[in-house]
């Protein structure tokens, strides 16, 4: 697998980043969120991975973004209207911790650089195809299979989380 | 132990509107927070016994065609989830993958609401009520069993 190929995978098989995104995409569509929202968490992925090209790796950032993700899907769970200003914030958060997150294995520098251009890439292409689908969720049931979807996220980023502190 | 979240999502299904909707979502939460207690090694006394109250409480339901209002029903539900989320939490594997052990906990449980919630639907049909009814019964009285040896 090419660097490159890697990076763009990667938000898809690491499951907390997988979980984050699949929260934050059907909380801006259960809210009918604008463009902003998507925008910021675009650019706070590059600039998390602007840092990362820059050496700076910083701790707890699975933890971090398995929070998020918890929070994410409570919220989708809940279903109450919230804010853009909300989750313009809450978009950059998980953006830039997912970035942070995704540090490139890769020891020559051309490498490391198409990984985090991949990871880039594939970060905001898994966000935007998920949009639509949850965009599009109109039906009564179908927001109602979304909120037991949100559910599950939090459950899921819960547990994860407290068995990270225990071991 | 499983198969009290079939029977979950099948008296939910029972219930109706809002329950159908709203105990799905309310199970998995309270769940991952009793998870976190067993996790944590918090003890709670009785867990077993709970569990078993669940099975027979809930498949009485059921069976008895119960209506609660909503609260109740979220309540009690909330109440049995916090014990099957605790034993599963203390019955942890050592070494196990903390991601795929989670994962597979929850979408286990959410696959086993949706199966019960499809076999709920059979109640509104006449047959399919009383199908549904007679397997709360049978519920019960396994739950019941399940007491009988933890007493």
């Amino acid at each position: 697998m090419t660097p490159f190929v890697a990076g763009l995978l990667h938000p898809l098989v690491v499951p907390a980043h997988l979980l984050a995104i699949a929260a934050l995409a059907l909380l801006i569509g259960q809210q009918g969120w604008r463009r902003s929202v998507p925008i910021a968490y675009v650019v706070a992925v590059l600039i998390g991975l602007g840092a990362i090209a820059l050496a700076y790796v910083p701790k707890f950032t699975e933890e971090t973004l398995l929070a998020l993700a918890a929070i994410g899907g409570l919220l989708v769970a809940l279903a109450r209207p919230l804010p853009q200003g909300l989750g313009m914030p809450l978009a950059a958060a998980i953006g830039l911790s997912l970035a942070l997150d995704s540090p490139p294995e890769a020891l020559v520098l051309m490498q490391a650089n198409l990984t985090l251009l991949g990871t880039a890439l594939g970060a905001a292409l898994l966000l935007l195809a998920l949009l639509q689908g949850t965009t599009r969720l109109r039906h009564h049931w179908q927001r109602i299979g979304a909120r037991i979807f949100g559910s599950w996220i939090a459950a899921s980023a819960i547990l994860v989380l407290a068995l990270r502190f225990v071991r | 132990m499983r198969w009290r979240w079939w029977r979950l999502g099948c008296g939910g299904a029972f219930l109706g509107p809002p329950a159908i909707f709203t105990l799905p979502v309310v199970f998995p939460l309270v769940m991952a927070l009793g998870g976190v207690l067993g996790i944590l090694g918090v003890p709670l006394p009785g867990v077993e016994i709970g569990i078993a109250v669940s099975a027979a409480v809930l498949g009485m339901m059921v069976a008895l065609a119960a209506r609660p209002p909503i609260w109740i029903a979220a309540v009690i539900v909330g109440a049995f989830a916090i014990c099957h989320g605790h034993a599963h939490g203390t019955e942890l594997p050592p070494g196990s993958d903390a991601v795929a052990y989670s994962a597979g906990f929850v979408i286990a449980t959410g696959v086993l609401h949706l199966c019960g919630i499809a076999f709920g639907l059979l109640s509104r049909w006449p047959t399919g009520r009383i199908t549904v009814r007679a397997a709360g019964g049978g519920i019960a009285l396994a739950g019941l069993l399940f007491l009988g040896r933890l007493l």
